[in-house]
């Protein structure tokens, strides 16, 4: 042990006598760990914000969207050969209302995009049209004013609930409330409007939607009979599966869908869309890694060429000491020390690079950071492996000089 | 008293060394017997290519020989592996060199620390043990400083001090004085008068016959035999030599 410690402190000052050499060799490590550990974060990071934002949506959710899941090509199919494609109507809605036991709320949803204009400004925006349960499924808040009632729903009122984005490129400072906004050419009230939100999982801006009462967005807006989707609201978070199983048989009776018959709607929910996101963030996060990790081996070899220059260089020192009654192990611990402790400072480095890299994004981009102790201590095991792999070799070349020769080389 | 005092603590029995350069067999060596009893101060003589660094090799167990046994204060050398050989040169043998072989980063504290670092055994009083070596050579205010700021006749100095630090059975000198001017010399000289005086075994390899009269008895080493023995009559006293010498300084201020 104590000889360990005086193999430590003499690394230490043959490091800190070759200061830039030391560094530049460190370089390597402390890029490739800084790159690993950044990367790993950044995934990690992604992985946590597209499961936060997915549960915003509400952590119940139920998703019925019309087609085959099954037959990728089926937009194709319909456009060639004028096959209707499967819609879902409001008989859909009302029959999962009906017998549906294992949920609380449905709503039907149509998305769609429209110009949204006040005054002389104008805004793209996203309409987002349901019914008054749609407030609740989809985990909005009302910042101000209200949201549309039943009673609009039914008697097709132009009402609009508006985003942030909606309200500053529209409003700027003024009050919305009781405004007149024109969608599409339409006069719509504004009724309320919606906190932030943020992004969506897919990167989408969902304050810049604007929503109305399906009714009107059908018959006044977009001249339609069908939702683009159900969404439903399971009664808790374990029966979500039953509940998915449940709308699927009641949909299929309904349908006419016989018993081998593939569905022509989809059901999905959240452990889903959270199982496919998560395994995709994951696979890529490991690829770039991986990609970075590449760089710690380069790092690595630097530090091999270092050492053996350093063996060679000080081949009269291994003499020396070997003629004092240095063992070929206590050279072989010396050098390898070394190239541990030039690894080791530099897989720290490389973990305050990447920390302060990490703070820096997720400070000034949209990238979401997130530091975890397993890729610290993955980064660190790593890099001690990689002194200990690339020193172990000039560190036996060191050990198994002939004193004689070592002693009388100039 | 005396009789155990001089114990014989070399003993050589018909050592060849052989090397191979090449296909060509050199050998240094050709069966040399050698004794040397404790307390003495011995010279080895000879022209370069006599084997001279070969028997100090050997003597110094930093190498075996071909055949023929060796034995250091009683333990036969001659069939040790190199970690065994390695625990040896720390207990038993003091090396001084004719380039010094300091470690030019470490101060001199450092430097005669370091057969202390590669001891097997515990040893107490550590630091006094150091100090008193440095002291012994004349360097106490010296410690500090790093070796690549000393002079050849201090580095020698040092280079002593670690030879003693351990209390080795025999100290082993090679060329000590051979880059040294004449008066640094006579001063490392005076060190290994002293050390012997105070019971030490030394042997000194040189080549030149001022330095050998410094010692008890000169070996003549040629062609990889013992070619004579001679007990030195009117030892040189460096102390003696050292007062006699007009100081180099004076001679240089009055040319």
């Amino acid at each position: 042990m104590k000889r360990l410690l005086e193999n430590i402190k003499i690394a230490f000052q043959s490091l800190f006598l070759n200061k830039l050499r030391s560094f530049l060799t460190m370089l390597g490590i402390i890029i490739g760990v800084g790159a690993v550990v950044a990367m790993l974060s950044i995934g990690t990071g992604a992985q946590q914000t597209v499961l936060g934002s997915i549960q915003d949506m509400g952590s119940n959710l139920i998703i019925i969207l019309p087609g085959n899941p099954e037959e990728e090509n089926h937009m194709g199919a319909q456009l060639a050969f004028g096959i209707q494609q499967s819609e879902l109507t409001i008989d859909d809605l009302r029959a999962i209302e009906r017998e549906a036991t294992l949920i609380t709320e449905v709503a039907p949803v149509i998305i769609s995009s429209s110009v949204a204009s006040y005054s002389n400004k104008s805004i793209q925006s996203t309409v987002v049209a349901s019914t008054e349960k749609g407030l609740e499924i989809y985990n909005m808040k009302i910042e101000k004013g209200k949201f549309y009632s039943r009673s609009d729903v039914s008697n097709v009122l132009n009402v609009a609930v508006i985003g942030q984005t909606v309200i500053k490129n529209l409003f700027g400072k003024t009050d919305p409330i009781g405004k007149i906004i024109k969608l599409d050419g339409k006069n719509f009230k504004v009724m309320g409007t919606l906190e932030a939100r943020g992004s969506d999982a897919f990167g989408n801006d969902q304050d810049s939607s604007i929503s109305i009462p399906v009714t009107t967005a059908q018959n006044k807006l977009y001249g339609l009979d069908s939702y683009n989707m159900i969404l439903a609201q399971s009664i808790s978070e374990k029966d979500i599966d039953a509940a998915s199983e449940e709308i699927k048989s009641i949909l299929r009776k309904y349908r006419n869908i016989r018993f081998g018959e593939k569905e022509d709607f989809m059901v999905q929910n959240q452990t889903q869309i959270l199982d496919v996101m998560t395994t995709i963030i994951g696979i890529f996060t490991v690829v770039i890694a991986g990609i970075a990790s590449i760089s710690l081996l380069v790092g690595g070899i630097g530090i091999m060429n270092i050492m053996l220059v350093s063996v060679t260089e000080r081949t009269r020192e291994i003499g020396i000491r070997k003629a004092m009654g240095a063992k070929n192990r206590d050279i072989l611990v010396q050098f390898l020390v070394e190239s541990i402790v030039l690894s080791v400072t530099g897989g720290i480095f490389g973990i305050l690079f990447a920390v302060s890299v990490s703070a820096i994004l997720s400070r000034f981009t949209v990238l979401e950071t997130s530091i975890t102790l397993l890729p610290i201590t993955i980064a660190l095991s790593f890099s001690t492996v990689i002194g200990l792999f690339f020193g172990i070799y000039p560190a036996m070349r060191a050990a198994r000089l002939n004193p004689i020769d070592a002693l009388r080389y100039e | 008293m005396i009789k155990n005092n001089k114990d014989t603590i070399i003993k050589t029995a018909d050592i060849t060394k052989v090397y191979r350069l090449g296909n060509i067999k050199v050998n240094a060596l050709r069966g040399v017997n050698l004794e040397i009893r404790r307390g003495e101060f011995v010279a080895v003589m000879g022209p370069s290519g006599s084997g001279k660094s070969t028997l100090m090799n050997i003597i110094g167990c930093l190498d075996t020989p071909t055949s023929g046994q060796y034995s250091l204060d009683n333990v036969d050398i001659s069939k040790l592996n190199d970690n065994q050989l390695a625990g040896i040169r720390n207990k038993e043998v003091g090396f001084v060199f004719q380039t010094f072989n300091l470690l030019s980063r470490s101060n001199v504290y450092g430097n005669v620390e370091l057969p202390m670092i590669y001891s097997t055994e515990r040893i107490k009083n550590k630091k006094k043990k150091i100090l008193d070596a440095i002291e012994s050579v004349g360097l106490t205010g010296w410690i500090k400083h790093r070796s690549s700021e000393l002079s050849g006749g201090e580095k020698q100095r040092v280079a002593i001090a670690r030879a003693l630090v351990n209390q080795p059975s025999i100290i082993l000198a090679d060329e000590p004085t051979g880059n040294l001017d004449s008066v640094t010399g006579e001063g490392i000289m005076a060190i290994f008068q002293k050390l012997n005086s105070q019971g030490k075994t030394i042997i000194i390899v040189t080549h030149e016959l001022d330095i050998a009269r410094h010692t008890h008895k000169i070996i003549y080493l040629r062609d990889g035999i013992i070619h004579g023995q001679e007990e030195v009559k009117n030892q040189v006293s460096a102390e003696e030599k050292l007062k006699q010498m007009p100081k180099l300084e004076d001679k240089l201020t009055a040319n």
